[in-house]
């Protein structure tokens, strides 16, 4: 990799950080110099990307929190204001799939139903309406919420998550109009199919080989972070930021 | 140190049912929707609308500045040697130490004399070892702690109510909207009713803000008689540059709430210019003082033996603040941090 420093001096809170995805982020915004904000539920597996993430030059603090949990949620705030005084750049990556392997909508349990809800979405909005304020004060943001070709199609068997990150897309869509104007950009992003513990969760028969790398992906979270592309607020999908970024490799 | 006596409104005349009890959004309308009185110094009139209009009365140019500090869920229990529990409120966070109330868990919260040389445990991790009481304001224990607490603090507290709050209601509706770093014992509550919407479209007409952060302390010691005597702590202020050199500029300031006239009042030199300012206030403001660095003020009510009034008085003169008083009763204005607002330009 060759870009650095276009996070120099920026702050960047990452839920879901310890594995896939958040992980990828993780070491690709310390790569840019971003200070970073980590939170996930298992503390072992966080204090490994944080120390990888100091390794490339990165101020880090982790948070073991529960994003089901609406004290937690509170009690991430608290922590990484009081440590960085703001956030500049937040990417709502934590979600929950419920149980595998997947079962149907028609037979998905209410409460089970209720926790991916909290997770992917009450979670995220909570984080959001927290961290908002200062953002729009600042007039400066950027909210990066992670969805899914499942929020816009139904596939058998995705029901819960599938309704959650429909939601998400949705508290995107509003709140990119609410907020044109105000400095503080919203977007939701696919990031495709990704070789991660998640997609093998959801869907053991894929060839690992035919998915995409999430350390390639969170390129583009990087592209958006940095303002490399500037797109309208909403969704996107990262295979298409990453073909209007510039080539993060040399 | 003891403040000088407050307006004598009889605290009897305040009927129980204006303690707002909720929250606007949960009495079903929005929390910029709450009512408004604006009373107008000049021409001494006093006029009734809803706050959300508030920028009819508001200039281009004029300045809002808030204190951003977040309120802490600042009831936190811990248990005693004994094996019993108290519920401590930290009025005053220093490094290592706290100078926190010990109340029963449950209501009445009445006061709990520990016992120096105890120790109180808070968590796993963290211990309180007490010191004894604090000399000038004897309610409050001095607390040796052995970690900063935040995180026990969010994890284990719970915001404090007062009596007339009979709902566990959430800590999320004790937040301003431009909260940021944690610290206030209780929500700095004059800028509740500002909602995103409102400052947006305020700053679109040309008012814009500035922000300060004032970490408050108690509002009650839980102990009637001891509140009367108006007992003073310090508090922790941030005045930062940008804050200051806004301040400076502004045609007109407007501070939301008294922690905000406190904070650039305390940060005002003798010729009224705000300098950047991180450090401890104890500064009492009361009628007859100059104010230097504010011109108006929102805020809203308080119980009228509140030393609150004190400090509105170096706003108003006692006939038009008793006649504000009087209306809001007279019109049911809802009183404390749930309650309605008042401008005072």
């Amino acid at each position: 990799m060759t870009t650095n420093g276009k996070l120099t001096g920026r702050v960047a809170l990452i839920t879901g950080a310890s594995r896939g995805l958040g992980r990828a982020m993780a070491l690709a915004f310390a790569r840019e110099g971003a200070d970073l904000v980590l939170c996930a539920r298992g503390e072992d597996e966080l204090k490994q990307v944080a120390a990888e993430a100091r390794e490339r030059g990165s101020n880090v603090l982790t948070v073991a929190a529960d994003m089901a949990l609406t004290r937690d949620v509170e009690r991430l705030v608290v922590l990484a204001l009081e440590r960085f005084d703001r956030v500049d750049i937040l990417v709502n990556n934590a979600s929950q799939l419920g149980p595998t392997p997947l079962p149907y909508l028609i037979d998905y349990p209410p409460h089970v139903f209720s926790d991916v809800m909290k997770v992917n979405v009450m979670a995220p909005f909570h984080l959001i309406w927290s961290l908002l304020g200062g953002m729009i004060q600042r007039r400066d943001g950027v909210i990066i919420n992670v969805s899914s070709d499942v929020a816009v199609n139904g596939y058998p068997g995705w029901g819960a998550y599938s309704v959650s990150k429909a939601a998400l897309d949705g508290l995107t869509r509003t709140w990119a109009t609410e907020l044109t104007g105000t400095g503080v950009k919203i977007y939701a992003v696919d990031p495709t199919d990704m070789n991660t513990d998640m997609h093998r969760a959801a869907v053991p028969e894929d060839d690992p080989a035919s998915l995409a790398d999430p350390a390639d992906i969170a390129e583009a979270f990087v592209a958006l972070a940095t303002g490399v592309v500037d797109p309208a607020l909403g969704r996107l999908e990262a295979t298409q930021l990453l073909k209007h970024a510039e080539p993060a490799g040399a | 140190m003891l403040s000088p006596p407050v307006l004598d409104i009889a605290p009897q005349k305040l009927p129980a049912e204006l303690r707002a009890s909720r929250p606007a959004e949960l009495r079903g309308i929005r929390r910029d929707h709450v009512r408004l009185m604006v009373v107008d110094r000049a021409s001494r009139t006093i006029s009734h609308t809803r706050f959300d209009q508030i920028g009819e009365h508001l200039r281009p140019d004029d300045l809002l500045v808030v204190n951003t500090s977040r309120t802490l869920p600042a009831a936190v229990p811990a248990t005693r040697a004994d094996g019993s529990i108290v519920q401590l409120r930290a009025c005053v966070r220093r490094p290592g130490q706290w100078d926190a109330l010990s109340v029963q868990p449950e209501a009445p919260h009445a006061n709990v004399a520990l016992n120096p040389g105890e120790e109180l445990r808070i968590s796993a991790r963290m211990t309180a070892r007490v010191l004894g009481r604090r000399p000038d304001i004897p309610l409050l224990w001095r607390l040796a702690v052995s970690r900063d607490g935040l995180e026990e603090i969010e994890t284990l507290g719970e915001p404090i109510r007062y009596s007339y709050v009979p709902d566990p209601i959430p800590l999320d509706f004790y937040q301003n909207v431009y909260a940021g770093r944690a610290g206030s014992a209780e929500m700095p509550s004059a800028g509740r009713p500002f909602s995103r919407q409102l400052l947006a479209s305020l700053r679109a007409s040309g008012v814009e803000t500035a922000e300060i952060l004032l970490h408050t302390g108690l509002s009650s010691f839980q102990d009637d008689a001891f509140d009367a005597e108006h007992h003073l702590y310090e508090e922790w202020f941030e005045v930062d540059d940008p804050a200051a050199a806004a301040v400076n500029r502004a045609p007109r300031v407007i501070a939301v709430g008294t922690t905000a006239v406190r904070a650039l009042e305390t940060a005002a030199g003798a010729d009224g210019r705000v300098r950047p300012m991180h450090d401890w206030t104890s500064l009492a403001i009361h009628g007859g003082q100059t104010i230097r660095a504010v011109d108006a003020l929102i805020t809203g009510l308080h119980e009228p033996t509140a030393s609150h009034l004190d400090l509105l008085r170096a706003f108003v003169d006692e006939p038009l603040l008793r006649q504000a008083y009087d209306e809001a009763i007279e019109r049911r204005y809802l009183w404390h941090e749930f309650g309605d607002s008042m401008l005072l330009l």
